[in-house]
């Protein structure tokens, strides 16, 4: 109570004058009508200000829900176009329709890859094994052996998967080796670093005959077991032939630098074990 | 404040009133409402100088919402009044003399102050008090350059040398 007296003793006049001019405003646009009428149009006009900011904050305020339904949205949309590319394979033999079934009615065409869309929250450059670390795990359906890749290139290979989060070899670790090919040119190779110029990969096994030159596009070949088919992979900045190697030597520009990945996607080949499994037995029999 | 500041301020009430609500506010009519002869707010510029705000800000709206039963706009001059009540503090603030007011001159007039000091200080509350009421007048800013501030000078014109010829006339000293 004290402390009232005291604001109205400081501030006496000015709280009687808004007092006052509260009362007038209220007898001007409840008597008068050129007011009463002003004064509606001004406050349908404020409140429709009022309300579009309102509605403008609420827009901003949810970007980041929608770049999480986008970035599903991409995801799905991933999963779509991968599964699609992996369709076409039959289709250059004699089906010419995706109902198609065999003899069996088993269908021709299956899903053969999930993508997750996943951040990179670790990243190291600097070393001889670089690695990634990825804000999705087990519980997101994250497995080893699962092909990271970003919307312009591959990023790398998952090897541990803890509940939340994996471990990812880098594309810039002597271990990554990608199934590659030179578009255009039906012969692949293993794509891999060299431990020397993190700028740069090498894409081996490459007949010398091909007239493969700076700027060709590397993406990954049908033979991956990780990668979809045709991911780019890299530009081709030299190409020479080894002295008395039947074989190029292919350095390549990754499309996707390993210091700027960010955001990124988690492929998984449905059936990579059984191809897996398969290739060991193949191994073993030669 | 002495003792006998009432009644003095009283007449000037009523008499100001009288002939803003039954003679002047005819002129405002005449004119279509261009040019408005306000004299009441002198009443509001000679309440005491030493009265506490509050009341001076009271009394503006108590002259102003009489005037507002005549012309019948409610809550018009009422505003206009408490606003230059409110005013008339600051003004007299700026243009206190050396050591500020001490009770010697009770009221803002050229009896005590001259008329050069007078001039300044009525010329600038008419003009604050004409600005806010033809702003509450129109009551939005939409019309401040073509409609507001030209009614408002010419208004001011045409007051200030009322005002000058009756505070001759009057010459109060309290």
């Amino acid at each position: 109570m004290y402390s009232l007296v005291q604001l109205f003793v400081r501030h006496g006049g000015l709280i009687t004058l808004v007092v006052t001019q509260v009362i007038s405003f209220h007898l001007m646009t409840s008597q008068n009508s050129p007011q009463q009428e002003i004064a509606r149009l001004s406050w349908s006009w404020y409140s429709n200000w009022a309300l579009e900011w309102r509605n403008r904050w609420l827009d901003y305020l949810s970007l980041r829900d929608e770049n999480i339904r986008l970035k599903m949205e991409n995801a799905r949309l991933h999963t779509q176009l991968t599964n699609l590319r992996a369709s076409e394979i039959p289709t250059r033999d004699t089906v010419r329709w995706q109902g198609a079934t065999d003899s069996l009615g088993k269908k021709l065409i299956r899903p053969e890859y999930v993508v997750i869309s996943a951040r990179v929250v670790g990243n190291t450059l600097s070393g001889r094994n670089n690695w990634l670390i990825l804000n999705r795990g087990a519980k997101d359906g994250i497995s080893p052996n699962s092909g990271v890749i970003s919307r312009s290139g591959v990023v790398g290979i998952v090897r541990d998967v803890s509940e939340h989060f994996s471990l990812a070899m880098s594309v810039l670790h002597p271990q990554t080796k990608i199934s590659a090919m030179v578009k255009g040119y039906p012969f692949y190779g293993s794509l891999y670093w060299d431990e020397k110029d993190p700028r740069f990969l090498t894409l081996s096994d490459i007949p010398y005959h091909l007239p493969i030159h700076r700027g060709d596009t590397v993406q990954v070949s049908n033979y991956s077991l990780i990668f979809p088919e045709g991911h780019p992979a890299g530009i081709v900045d030299t190409a020479y032939r080894l002295q008395g190697s039947p074989f190029l030597y292919i350095r390549v520009r990754p499309t996707q630098p390993p210091a700027s990945v960010r955001e990124v996607y988690i492929v998984t080949n449905r059936y990579a074990d059984e191809l897996e499994n398969l290739t060991r037995a193949m191994q073993a029999e030669q | 404040m002495k003792g006998n500041w009432f009644f003095p301020n009283l007449w000037r009430f009523l008499s100001l009133l009288a002939v803003q609500g039954l003679v002047l506010s005819g002129i405002s009519y005449n004119t279509d409402g261009y040019v408005s002869l306000l004299l009441y707010p002198l009443f509001i510029l000679l309440l005491p100088i030493l009265m506490p705000i509050p009341l001076v800000v009271l009394a503006g709206f108590l002259i102003g919402l009489s005037v507002d039963f005549f012309t019948g706009t409610l809550g018009l001059h009422a505003s206009a009044g408490a606003f230059s009540g409110y005013a008339r503090a600051i003004i007299l603030d700026r243009f206190a003399p050396q050591g500020g007011y001490t009770g010697k001159e009770p009221i803002a007039s050229p009896a005590y102050f001259g008329w050069r000091w007078f001039l300044s200080v009525a010329g600038i509350f008419f003009a604050v008090h004409l600005l806010w009421y033809f702003s509450m007048a129109y009551f939005t800013p939409v019309y401040f350059f073509n409609k507001i501030l030209p009614q408002a000078a010419l208004s001011w014109l045409s007051t200030m040398p009322v005002v000058t010829v009756l505070m001759r006339l009057f010459y109060p000293k309290n």
